[in-house]
């Protein structure tokens, strides 16, 4: 023991002592270096990693071809929208000078511009902003020439209509997103835009691809698919100039116009007044004009919808043309009392469902229902529930019709349920008191005139993956009848010699009340005017089916209005389309 | 005098392995660090040209080395250690006068001018004056004690203050060199501990050291913002620009997780992580090595550590003792302080990590205070220090101070 003692004090010598501080220190340090390392590069190793991973790995989008969009002109496609490359100016505000890409924007790319640059300065840490986008290549390469540093141009891919405003409302736009908005650039984007495709790679810091990652990934781009329209450019064309001029003409600030071919759905002109310009949409103000009101926009075609009732009326053999009955001018339905707009005393009497379509007689509509319930005298259970199938099942109101469009689905009350179902089932025959479009109601039309099909509307020239019916709703002969009383509808147009001798052209007008405040303004303030046609060679199936929408906000709109115009059309798609007279 | 025996092995061989292992790594590395250069700055590099320097580094080192090791005596290198501190300082203070006039041979990176340009060569006076400290001190440390006058005023600490302040005046402030300043300040703290001077004094020196470099962290707002940074990475806070330089340290060595991955492989080492080749290399091998590499690389830098105090505690010749006593001082603070920035514990300095780190001048001089430690480390003695009047009979392994004397 006490040799211990005494070999302790001597190896505490004040120098030994100290070397054994500074040993200590060294050990100290490192140990705290091992347990540091320890602590990152084992307990915190996996969020090492996934933070370098975020640093490490490149994502490069690869562009697909957006697809462009063709309408047919004399059975050949054209295209109406294209592609043209275009540039981005793209900065890292921290290695950019403020000073470089102001000026440059301010001495070529002003109105290019997309971006603030004081603001984009402004925010820390901000290593990618694009200042401007859509620049030309003309201008491209004069900032390229410039030599500004830091300062780099993307190629991107802009759309172009070069038509302008053509067809607008149905052709829709792409934002500055690349994505497709409105019409068929929204309905049809996903197959327009194509998949983008990526690369994944393990990039340097100047964001060149390294050999070194274990996952590097490169999927290519699928371009979009090119989209041929069954439009007719010329018919859309002369269509749109027509209601434009019928704008002018009349109070009414919008039309729209849809023209079809019955006997198998496709749509030749989708119009929409007035149009906007494309190229620069984000100069539009109110975005009420990029609907699509053809099919986007559901509303009441008022007495348009008489032929629904009368067909189903004359298809299930509760009536012809000729059957008659009593017209008061009014007819009172739980304790409402239904007028009809035309109020002549000559019509007050017996008259046959003929004169009630012709004279647009409400009157003769509830009339039709009474008989599909089987009791001439009142509404019943029985009528509405037929006249439910026929406007919900067979004429498909009320549903989207499969048209390769984004469309609204519209509303048919049900029989019954709710209150007030008689008035409302009256108000049925004659188009108030539901919500459709007008493409599912010259879709319907189409089946009263085309001998009773109804066949799925289509926009696309030739789509093999559309699901498509056709569904025989109506009997030969009550489409034969149907379209005997549309053409004596027209009778007058004849004799004051609007509507050519060997044609067959039958119509049926439609004003509709606006509702206010829950309720139909019966002051008429506001009326919307439709008018539903079809056009053909006299003694054969009808070629066309026309349908007007006229109006305008606080303006009172008449069928009368949509009806000159439908006048103007059929005209014009008789030259136009050159279908031959018959029987002259 | 003891008798010349066998150096110690393990500070030899340890010291050739870390300079392979930087070989080694600037071999896999150097490419990238030239790709990017190349890129950012338009330069003209060759993949091979940073191995290539390495390797002209590694072989001046390695001539130094053995010339401090085995072909100049120690005695005749301790005659002249006031004249090696003149010179070392002259050069550095001409380096300022050429830095103040923009002489074409001062080089300088980023507004600090710590190199002389001798067409395609360049030497950086701050390296030597670390060495010439080291011999300075240990001479003048010595003399004092043994004249008795350690501690005293007039005779001891004015000449030490003007010695040393002079050099860390021209490293810290004419050029910029924090991270050689923090070395200098190691040498001289660790070399005042051992020459036995009072504690009480030296305690009053390291707070009044302390006192300065708050003050002079806290009146620069550039030292202020590294400060800031630290405490940043060290507490987990948002990455900045300023973190930016430990952030990409530490990701690399995190992601190299506990077995690396791989020569060849560091994604950092190709332009994130800034100064990868030099300052940065020991993250590099964080990323490459991974924990259980670095494991063995500290273990490497702890052995020279462990060993030349145990060189020291053997030495009986004061001088001598001192000598190794700066040069562990030096070793300790190149190590500790470069990877404690590189891992967030301390903030960046900008220190080189000795034997490995890019970079010629720093390696040369390193090289040749190790090699002159080894030179010592053949007069050791089994007792261990004399001149307190202790012997210390404590067993050592390790041949040289053991069991050839015992069997001779």
């Amino acid at each position: 023991m006490p040799r211990n003692n005494y070999k302790k004090q001597n190896n505490n010598g004040p120098t030994k002592h100290r070397l054994n501080i500074l040993k200590n220190l060294a050990l100290i340090a490192l140990a705290i270096i091992v347990v540091r390392l320890f602590f990152i590069q084992i307990i915190e190793h996996n969020a090492w990693v996934a933070k370098a991973n975020e640093q490490h790995t490149l994502l490069e989008a690869i562009t697909a071809k957006r697809g462009e969009i063709y309408m047919m002109d004399h059975g050949e496609p054209v295209a109406i929208v294209l592609n043209q490359t275009a540039y981005q100016i793209v900065i890292d505000p921290t290695v950019t000078q403020k000073e470089d890409i102001e000026k440059v924007v301010n001495t070529y790319a002003k109105e290019y511009q997309t971006a603030d640059i004081d603001e984009i300065y402004s925010q820390e840490g901000l290593r990618y902003a694009i200042v401007a986008k859509n620049i030309p290549r003309a201008i491209a390469e004069k900032i390229a020439e410039s030599e500004t540093p830091a300062v780099w141009l993307k190629k991107t891919n802009q759309r172009v209509y070069p038509e302008g405003e053509f067809a607008s409302g149905l052709l829709g736009f792409v934002n500055n997103d690349g994505v497709g908005q409105y019409g068929v650039e929204g309905s049809l984007n996903k197959a327009l835009a194509g998949e983008n495709g990526l690369i994944k790679t393990t990039s340097d810091i100047n964001n060149v691809a390294l050999s070194i990652g274990k996952d590097n990934v490169k999927i290519p781009a699928k371009d979009g698919q090119n989209i041929i329209l069954s439009i007719d450019r010329s018919l859309e064309k002369g269509t749109e100039e027509l209601a434009s001029e019928a704008i002018n003409n009349t109070a009414a600030t919008n039309a729209s116009v849809l023209i079809l071919n019955p006997n198998n759905g496709k749509v030749l002109t989708m119009a929409n007044l007035p149009n906007y310009n494309p190229n620069e949409y984000s100069s539009v103000t109110d975005a009420a004009i990029f609907n699509n009101y053809v099919t986007d926009v559901p509303y009441e075609p008022a007495s348009i919808c008489k032929n629904f009732a009368f067909s189903a009326a004359i298809n299930e053999g509760k009536m012809t043309p000729d059957t008659t009955f009593f017209n008061q001018h009014y007819e009172v339905v739980d304790d409402w009392k239904i007028w009809n707009a035309e109020q002549r005393s000559s019509l007050y009497g017996t008259l046959t469902m003929r004169d009630a379509l012709y004279w647009s007689l409400n009157t003769g509509s509830i009339h039709a229902l009474k008989l599909l319930g089987d009791d001439p005298t009142h509404i019943n259970q029985q009528g509405r529930e037929k006249l439910f199938d026929y406007y919900y099942n067979k004429f498909r109101l009320g549903h989207t019709t499969g048209v390769e469009l984004n469309e609204a689905e519209g509303f048919i009350p049900d029989p019954n349920e709710g209150w007030g179902r008689d008035s409302t089932y009256a108000n049925l025959t004659f188009g108030q008191n539901l919500s459709i479009t007008m493409l599912q109601t010259a879709t319907a039309f189409s089946a009263v005139v085309n001998g009773g099909t109804w066949r799925t509307p289509s926009i696309l020239e030739d789509n093999p993956t559309q699901e498509r019916v056709e569904d025989k709703i109506l009997s030969d002969e009550t489409s034969a009848m149907m379209r005997e009383m549309l053409i004596h509808n027209r009778s007058y147009k004849v004799r004051q010699g609007i509507d050519r001798a060997g044609y067959d052209i039958g119509g049926k007008s439609g004003t509709a009340q606006v509702i206010r405040n829950g309720a139909y303004d019966d002051s008429f303030a506001e009326l919307v005017g439709s008018y539903i046609g079809f056009v053909g060679t006299s003694g054969e199936m009808p070629s066309y089916v026309i349908m007007v929408k006229m109006w305008g906000e606080g303006q009172s709109i008449g069928s009368g209005d949509a009806m000159s115009l439908f006048d103007k059309i059929s005209n014009y798609m008789i030259d136009y389309m050159k279908i031959k007279p018959g029987g002259v | 005098m003891n008798r010349k025996h066998k150096s110690d092995l393990v500070i030899l061989f340890a010291t050739l392995a870390l300079m392979a292992l930087g070989l080694i790594i600037i071999y896999a590395i150097g490419p990238m660090r030239a790709n990017v250069l190349n890129n950012t700055y338009g330069t003209d590099y060759d993949s091979n040209y940073f191995f290539l320097g390495q390797l002209r580094s590694v072989a001046l080192s390695l001539i130094a080395f053995f010339a401090a090791f085995k072909w100049i005596p120690h005695k005749y290198i301790k005659k002249y250690a006031k004249p090696l501190m003149i010179v070392s300082l002259v050069l550095s203070g001409l380096l300022w006068l050429l830095s103040l006039t923009g002489s074409s041979l001062a080089r300088c990176e980023l507004g600090e001018c710590r190199w002389f340009n001798l067409g395609g060569l360049s030497f950086q006076p701050a390296e030597l004056i670390k060495l010439a400290l080291v011999i300075y001190l240990a001479d003048f440390l010595a003399r004092k004690k043994e004249n008795g006058e350690l501690g005293k005023w007039k005779e001891f600490w004015l000449p030490l203050l003007i010695v040393c302040g002079l050099s860390l005046f021209l490293v810290v402030i004419a050029q910029g060199d924090l991270g050689t300043g923090v070395t200098l300040i190691a040498i001289i703290f660790g070399m005042l501990l051992i020459s036995g001077i009072p504690a009480k004094q030296y305690l009053i020196m390291i707070a009044l050291v302390l006192a300065v470099a708050v003050g002079a962290v806290a009146t620069s707002s550039h030292r202020m913002q590294r400060v800031d940074a630290w405490l940043t990475t060290l507490t987990g806070g948002e990455s900045t620009d300023s973190t930016y330089h430990v952030d990409n340290a530490m990701l690399a060595i995190g992601t190299g997780g506990f077995f690396g991955v791989g020569i060849g492989n560091s994604v950092q080492a190709t332009g994130y992580l800034p100064e990868s080749i030099n300052d940065s290399v020991f993250a590099i091998m964080g990323e490459t090595f991974g924990f259980v590499g670095l494991f063995l690389v500290l273990i490497v830098f702890g052995a020279i550590l462990l060993r030349l105090l145990k060189v020291a505690e053997h030495t009986n010749a004061a001088d001598d003792r001192l000598i190794i006593t700066g040069v562990f001082s030096w070793f300790l603070a190149g190590v500790v302080v470069n990877i404690m920035a590189m891992t967030g514990i301390v903030p960046v300095t900008g220190i080189t990590l000795p034997l490995i780190s890019y970079g010629g001048t720093s390696m040369i001089f390193i090289a040749f205070a190790i090699g002159l430690s080894l030179q010592i480390s053949c007069y050791t003695s089994r007792e261990g220090i004399k001149d307190e009047n202790i012997s210390s009979r404590g067993r050592l392994r390790g041949s040289h101070y053991t069991s050839r004397r015992r069997s001779s």
